[in-house]
């Protein structure tokens, strides 16, 4: 599997992030930081807690890392809890919002989990 | 490559991407929260060439690492670039009200990127250096100017030494008054000082009094116009030789007023003033003009009792040296003419001063006259 074939599968943007780190080999290696990273983690929690303010904090990081990783898909599930959660409460689209960042974000971990075992 | 940035973000994703896309161009340096990035502003007292900061973070945030940068007075030093997920206008305009310069916003475009920071870097490389230049510039003119002062008053007092000299030589002719005009500069002095004391109506002050001093040597100038055998004769004068002697004053100011140009207006009035009216009497029969009361200018009227008090004091051509009390007694009734009021009330005050410095019978300059 390449680079490109990931971004593909996860519905990003393989031109962007090209653009912004020039090499496949850069790409790899922020893709394998991006695991690294608790915002989605720090969302959960807060989601469960119903703790909205942070869970808007929480939201509002993932949206700007996925942004900068160009997961087109992921960034567009972030925004739109983003957006509902700005007022710091939830309504009922918060959930169904709250579940598309999981199956987003589920799919990005995945492919890049498959990269990284692909890489050795 | 010595500008050195500071990425602060607590997401370590987009301090390495920031930092991927700076690096070519920077030395880069990362902080992952308000507190850390205090301390290296701290550490490197704000010298860096900018400041890319994020505004959500734990541990101090974007904000308050505004504010305290406002504490300390680096604001103004570091281009400060926000790195913002927002397009909120209030948030952005809180900034700007703060003194961030410009915004980079996500997803990161390394091109614009590069173009913001290095905008934003030159102009303050600009702004800062120009800033230095002209603190230096001011340094530079502040200490010309001081230069100038050192100079300005170097010439006063050469100028009072040539007012001396001249007064001197006038001395030298009269033989006997000595010390003369070092005296009659220390009691002008010693009697104007009370007098702006006592009479503040008279708007005598410490520079008005330097200047009445400094000019008051010049008050017998005109004598240098008067024949030996009249300024040198031992004994009374005819009323023919006392004529000629009292023309001293306006021979005195016309010699004055002959080398204007080299004195300022005041110096040159002042001394006028004095040279031509230090032989008026307050009751108008005195000479050369007659002046009465206050119509005499003041210089003159201390020059005067100065002058009157020194000559009775001291031992002359045509007469012996008057005991100090006696002397004292014959200025207050009004023996050797009558004085102001004021300045006679000012001359009983000042007795003791007056004493000690006729009994010093000092050669030296007096320091305060300067």
């Amino acid at each position: 599997m390449t680079v490109k074939n990931c971004y593909e599968q996860m519905g990003g943007s393989y031109e962007e992030i090209l653009s912004r780190l020039m090499t496949d080999d850069r790409v790899k290696k922020f893709l394998f930081k991006f695991l690294n990273g608790d915002s989605f983690y720090q969302l959960c929690s807060a989601m469960e807690e119903k703790n909205y303010e942070e869970a808007f904090k929480a939201v509002h990081t993932l949206k700007g890392v996925s942004a900068n990783m160009a997961f087109t898909d992921l960034t567009q599930a972030c925004n739109k809890l983003t957006e509902n959660l700005r007022g710091g409460q939830a309504d009922n689209e918060t959930e169904g919002y709250f579940e598309e960042i999981k199956k987003s974000y589920e799919l990005v971990k995945k492919t890049i989990e498959d990269l990284q075992a692909q890489e050795g | 490559m010595n500008e050195e940035i500071l990425v602060v973000d607590d997401e370590e994703l987009n301090r390495d991407l920031l930092q991927a896309i700076l690096e070519r161009e920077y030395r880069v340096d990362v902080a992952w929260n308000g507190e850390l990035a205090l301390e290296k502003l701290r550490e490197k007292e704000g010298n860096y060439a900018a400041l890319l900061l994020d505004l959500q973070m734990p541990k101090m945030d974007g904000f308050a690492v505004l504010d305290e940068m406002k504490e300390l007075g680096y604001i103004d030093k570091i281009p400060i670039l926000i790195i913002s997920g927002e397009n909120a206008v209030k948030i952005e305009d809180r900034c700007f009200k703060m003194g961030v310069s410009d915004f980079i916003h996500k997803p990161f475009e390394p091109m614009l990127i590069h173009r913001r920071v290095r905008n934003m870097v030159d102009l303050y490389f600009y702004k800062n250096t120009l800033e230095q230049k002209v603190e230096k510039q001011t340094n530079t003119l502040k200490e010309q100017y001081d230069l100038l002062q050192v100079q300005a008053e170097k010439l006063g007092q050469m100028n009072n030494k040539i007012i001396d000299i001249l007064g001197t030589v006038v001395e030298y002719r009269d033989l006997e008054s000595g010390d003369h005009i070092n005296r009659v500069k220390g009691y002008t002095e010693i009697l104007a000082k009370h007098a702006m004391q006592m009479y503040p109506e008279y708007g005598l002050t410490e520079e008005r009094i330097n200047m009445i001093v400094a000019a008051s040597p010049l008050h017998d100038i005109g004598k240098i116009a008067i024949p030996d055998g009249i300024l040198l004769k031992p004994g009374r004068l005819t009323e023919e030789e006392f004529e000629c002697m009292k023309t001293h004053t306006i021979k005195g100011c016309e010699l004055l007023k002959s080398i204007r140009g080299i004195w300022d207006d005041d110096y040159c009035s002042t001394s006028y003033d004095i040279c031509r009216h230090h032989h008026e009497k307050y009751d108008g029969r005195g000479y050369p003009d007659g002046l009465k009361g206050e119509e005499i200018p003041l210089s003159a009227q201390l020059v005067s009792i100065a002058d009157v008090y020194d000559a009775l004091v001291s031992k002359r051509v045509y007469k012996s040296a008057f005991a100090m009390d006696e002397a004292f007694t014959m200025i207050i009734n009004g023996e050797c003419g009558v004085f102001s009021p004021k300045l006679l009330e000012c001359f009983k005050h000042a007795k003791p001063e007056f004493e000690e410095l006729a009994a010093s019978g000092y050669t030296e300059q007096p320091e305060s006259a300067d």
